[in-house]
């Protein structure tokens, strides 16, 4: 308390000025950078320190929130109007996760736009801080009318130019007003739903919502909830809402764009489905809230989303529309996550109750994971696209040679993704599907939904396998040839390896983010889970030490389930040394020869095996999953 | 003590899967009527191949994947109680990481496919991948049973859950389908599908040969070892006397049982085509389901 309060006294960050500060300062980018735009390189570089600058200052300010104190809702006047706004800890986290996306892609820009000289580039730097600043508003703006729509039209339409950006394929525009239109549609059904619950006022804060709702009757969070939903649902992508405009609408935005969409604004749909259904939440005599039907609603569309958007992205030929269905399965992971979570933390189980706090660190965890993982994996391909002038798996092939740091960043990335231990997502992954594993004891579907997500984990492999092994290893083919390829320059080269890096680390230390995790739901006042978070141990129960974490179970002695990293790797790497070893302990000497080319005298296009064949089988037994590609 | 276990265990693998590989060649020969080889033959096969030239046609990825092929498994076989005695790393593993260990392995296989730039080495990769999609979600299941019985996903708990719960009717359906699975497993007929020796030429092993190839056949022969053992420890724990070296030499016995059963399986069946056994998986997938299911309702 006392230090609490010299704290304040001392070194209190005005976290709403400084938040306001930092989209000032993305406004000014917006109105400067373009009339340099004419010199690509001065217009990259003053976007890119323009938005470091303001990402440095909301950094700083998820710093705060996550690791020091939450903040409460204000009423922020700008000019005339208030909106409120609140930068809690959870707002912290996605700010950061958003700041930090920002400056990475900003940086990837300075090189990777120049592989558009006929297009000119005032709108993409008009749009691009203003995209930021839209996403940023979503998940600080503490109301579901006013700043929510302010945001969401700012990050809608801002992100609608830069999808455009390659307005003279006639495709490519109409991919990009449908997804204008349904984003538009996601905004009506929000509000619609907002504006159901009585008394409801343009400018209400969140808390005089559930004040509001709370005076309603029970069967009104029907409609309500389920209108609201419907609006995140479309935002980040749930199946079958998320298949209408996020393949077309993700493959055909420059890359770093790509990456900001898939890495981090579809997350702005997830923050606001966790933020609905854990935070907009009345208590009062007359509203029940009936969590555990909403648990298993979101679940369901969850595992609908992560197998059918995974299988999906394992039938594409292209690499951005591959990612952008494999952005859809992994944010399956995330929704059925929330939908476990909610359902097992609205069951009078005590064992389920902790289960479903420990899913939803996991929910968030996954959330940071993505973003990175699947950042890096957009940056890749846009980097093999910039050198090769393709994204067509069928053509591409043996670029390792060719681009070897680029493949070992994108080997890294696609380890990640497959949840392949020690990288990243195997950490997240893990801690979803144990949850809901562990909580079958007790409940048969989340048994099933985490054999389905398991099984998902394997398809995911396989699509990353296909997109690692078709674009760098496999057969050099005749496209190289007839292309000079070589490795991107390093000011594309450095972003990606700072989020492989992260890779690594996110995956070796989950320690220390279930810690920061947890921090985040102690710290978020006013959610379901935070008086659970702060009674039930949890830090007793989750056992987080260098080696890793392990979940205990209340009324069992033993650990009941495990992820260390860390130990694994170090085992793998003493086998790894072994083999390598036992590899050599003959002496025997390594000799380069040719491929045999199976009586080809050469190999082309016509006599390798390219990548529509590929899991021919599996495609044709999967083929009511729809994503089927014509030939 | 139990850090010296982790070395008992790996030291039993290295030293008896060549054998247990030889018994199958022999009892195969012998369905065949043929002479077949000596039962050593594996070890000398292993021996001769670590000391030939080692033809490399393509990039450090393809001398990388035997490597990681068989330090996967040997990371698996540190990690599992043999003689049902945990050992020092035991605890730090659960069902899921083994899972992915040995996902990790066939990776590996997939990534020395797909990097020998091989035709047929790409078709065999592809293959690889597409069985092991369909028949993880099996071997996860059996251990899920387990860990749905404990409430534990610990890699001791699942594997013993069989010792502490005994036989239900929905283990002996999973009995089944683990029997049904176990050629896959191993990759043997009819579903050596990936390797199709008569038709692709050993697939994603096509363009390997010296120590890279020595290191695959132990890999094999290691994994095969390693779901004989799997397969002991979750369903047939009964012979358990609690004294270690009696424990392991009846599992090892039991081993051979089963491996037996995997000669004579593979000796007697023709290899399917990858669409026939695709399905033929997804049917033992939904079986699998359902004993998980029966399992949540104790029947």
């Amino acid at each position: 308390m006392n230090s609490d309060f010299y704290g304040k006294l001392l070194y209190e960050t005005d976290v709403y000025g400084n938040l306001l500060t930092a989209m000032l300062i993305l406004l000014i980018t917006a109105v400067v950078v373009p009339f340099v735009s004419g010199k690509r390189k001065l217009a990259g570089w003053l976007n890119f320190i323009l938005v470091a600058i303001a990402a440095v200052v909301m950094l700083n300010i998820s710093y705060v929130t996550v690791f020091e104190s939450s903040k409460l809702s204000q009423l922020v006047n700008i000019g005339p109007v208030g909106i409120y706004f609140l930068v809690d800890s959870l707002s912290g986290f996605f700010i950061g996760i958003i700041a930090f996306m920002a400056i990475i892609s900003a940086f990837y820009s300075i090189n990777y736009m120049e592989h558009y000289p006929d297009y000119k580039m005032a709108g993409y730097y008009v749009s691009y801080p203003l995209f930021i600043l839209g996403m940023i508003g979503i998940v600080t703006v503490d109301d579901l009318s006013l700043g929510f729509t302010i945001s969401w039209q700012l990050m809608t339409i801002a992100s609608y130019f830069l999808v455009r950006f390659e307005y003279k394929k006639k495709e490519n525009i109409k991919s990009a007003n449908k997804y204008l239109v349904l984003m538009e549609l996601a905004w009506i059904f929000v509000l619609a739903g907002a504006f159901m619950i009585k008394g409801a006022a343009f400018g209400d804060s969140l808390h005089a919502l559930i004040m509001k709702l709370g005076g309603m009757a029970s069967s009104a969070q029907y409609l309500i909830y389920g209108l609201i939903l419907l609006g995140f649902a479309f935002k980040a992508g749930i199946f079958p809402l998320g298949q209408l405009w996020l393949p077309d609408a993700h493959s055909i935005a420059p890359s770093p764009i790509s990456a900001l969409l898939s890495g981090v604004m579809i997350k702005t749909g997830v923050y606001g489905i966790i933020r609905t259904f854990f935070w907009m939440v009345p208590h009062s005599e007359n509203f029940h809230y009936n969590g555990t039907f909403w648990g298993i609603l979101i679940a369901s569309f969850g595992v609908a989303t992560l197998f059918i958007g995974t299988v999906q992205s394992m039938k594409q030929n292209d690499s951005k529309r591959l990612l952008a269905y494999s952005s859809i399965g992994q944010i399956g992971y995330i929704i059925f996550g929330i939908g476990s979570a909610l359902y097992m933390f609205n069951t009078n189980s005590e064992m389920l109750k902790l289960l479903g706090l420990v899913s939803v660190v996991g929910v968030i965890y996954h959330i940071l994971n993505h973003s990175i993982f699947k950042g890096l994996l957009f940056l890749s391909s846009g980097s093999v696209l910039y050198a090769t002038g393709t994204k067509d798996l069928n053509k591409l092939g043996g670029l390792m040679k060719l681009m070897p740091i680029s493949a070992l960043v994108a080997g890294i990335a696609s380890l990640s993704i497959s949840g392949v231990p020690p990288f990243s997502g195997f950490a997240s992954k893990w801690t979803l599907i144990s949850t809901s594993l562990l909580a079958g004891g007790e409940v048969l579907f989340l048994v099933l939904f985490g054999i389905i997500a398991l099984f998902t984990s394997a398809v995911t492999l396989s699509c990353y396998v296909k997109f690692f092994g078709m674009t760098y290893t496999s057969a050099g083919s005749e496209w190289n040839a007839e292309h000079e390829v070589k490795e991107v320059p390093v000011g594309m080269l450095l972003p990606k390896l700072v989020l492989a890096a992260l890779c690594v680390i996110q995956g070796l230390l989950p320690f220390f983010y279930f810690k920061a995790i947890i921090g985040i739901f102690q710290n978020s006042k006013g959610s379901i889970v935070h008086a659970a978070f702060n009674n039930m141990n949890l830090n007793e129960r989750v056992t987080t030490s260098m080696m890793g974490v392990s979940v205990n179970l209340p009324g069992m002695s033993a650990v009941s389930s495990v992820a260390v990293p860390a130990v694994v790797l170090i085992v793998l790497i003493a086998a790894i040394l072994f083999a390598w070893w036992l590899k050599n302990s003959a002496g025997s000497k390594d000799r380069i020869t040719d491929t045999w080319l199976c009586g080809y005298r050469s190999l082309g296009d016509d006599n390798r095996y390219r990548n529509r064949n590929v899991f021919a089988a599996l495609k044709s037994v999967l083929w009511w999953t729809g994503g089927n590609v014509k030939e | 003590m139990d850090i010296l276990l982790i070395f008992v265990n790996i030291v039993i693998f290295l030293a008896l899967a060549p054998l247990f590989e030889g018994v199958i060649r022999k009892l195969t020969a012998k369905v065949h009527s043929r002479q077949g080889p000596p039962v050593v033959q594996p070890y000398y096969d292993v021996l001769k191949l670590l000391g030939k030239e080692n033809l490399v046609t393509g990039n450090l990825g393809f001398k990388m994947a035997p490597v990681i092929a068989l330090a996967s498994i040997l990371t698996a076989i540190a990690l599992i109680p043999l003689g049902f005695r945990e050992n020092f790393l035991t605890q730090y593993a659960d069902i899921i990481t083994i899972i992915y260990l040995l996902t990790l392995g066939g990776v590996a296989i997939l990534l020395g496919g797909l990097a020998s730039r091989n035709t047929y080495g790409v078709i065999g990769a592809s293959r690889e991948m597409i069985t092991m999609i369909m028949v993880e979600p099996v071997l996860a299941m059996s251990f899920i049973m387990g860990a749905v019985k404990t409430r534990s996903l610990g890699l001791d708990s699942t594997m013993y859950s069989t010792l502490g719960s005994g036989y239900s009717w929905s283990l002996a359906l999973m009995l089944l389908v683990f029997i049904m699975a176990l050629q896959a497993f191993v990759g043997r007929q009819p579903f050596d599908i990936a390797e199709a020796e008569q038709e692709i030429m050993e697939g994603a092993f096509i363009e390997y040969s010296g120590p890279n190839l020595g290191l695959f056949k132990l890999y094999k022969m290691l994994k095969q070892m390693f779901y004989a053992v799997l397969f002991v420890t979750i369903f047939m724990p009964f012979l358990k006397t609690g004294f270690f070296i009696a424990d392991v030499a009846i599992q090892l016995v039991e081993v051979l049982v089963v491996i037996v059963l995997i000669a004579v399986l593979g000796s007697t069946n023709p290899r399917l085509r990858i669409d026939q056994a695709v399905k033929y998986f997804a049917v033992l997938i939904f079986l699998s389901l359902a004993a998980v299911g029966l399992s949540v309702y104790g029947i």
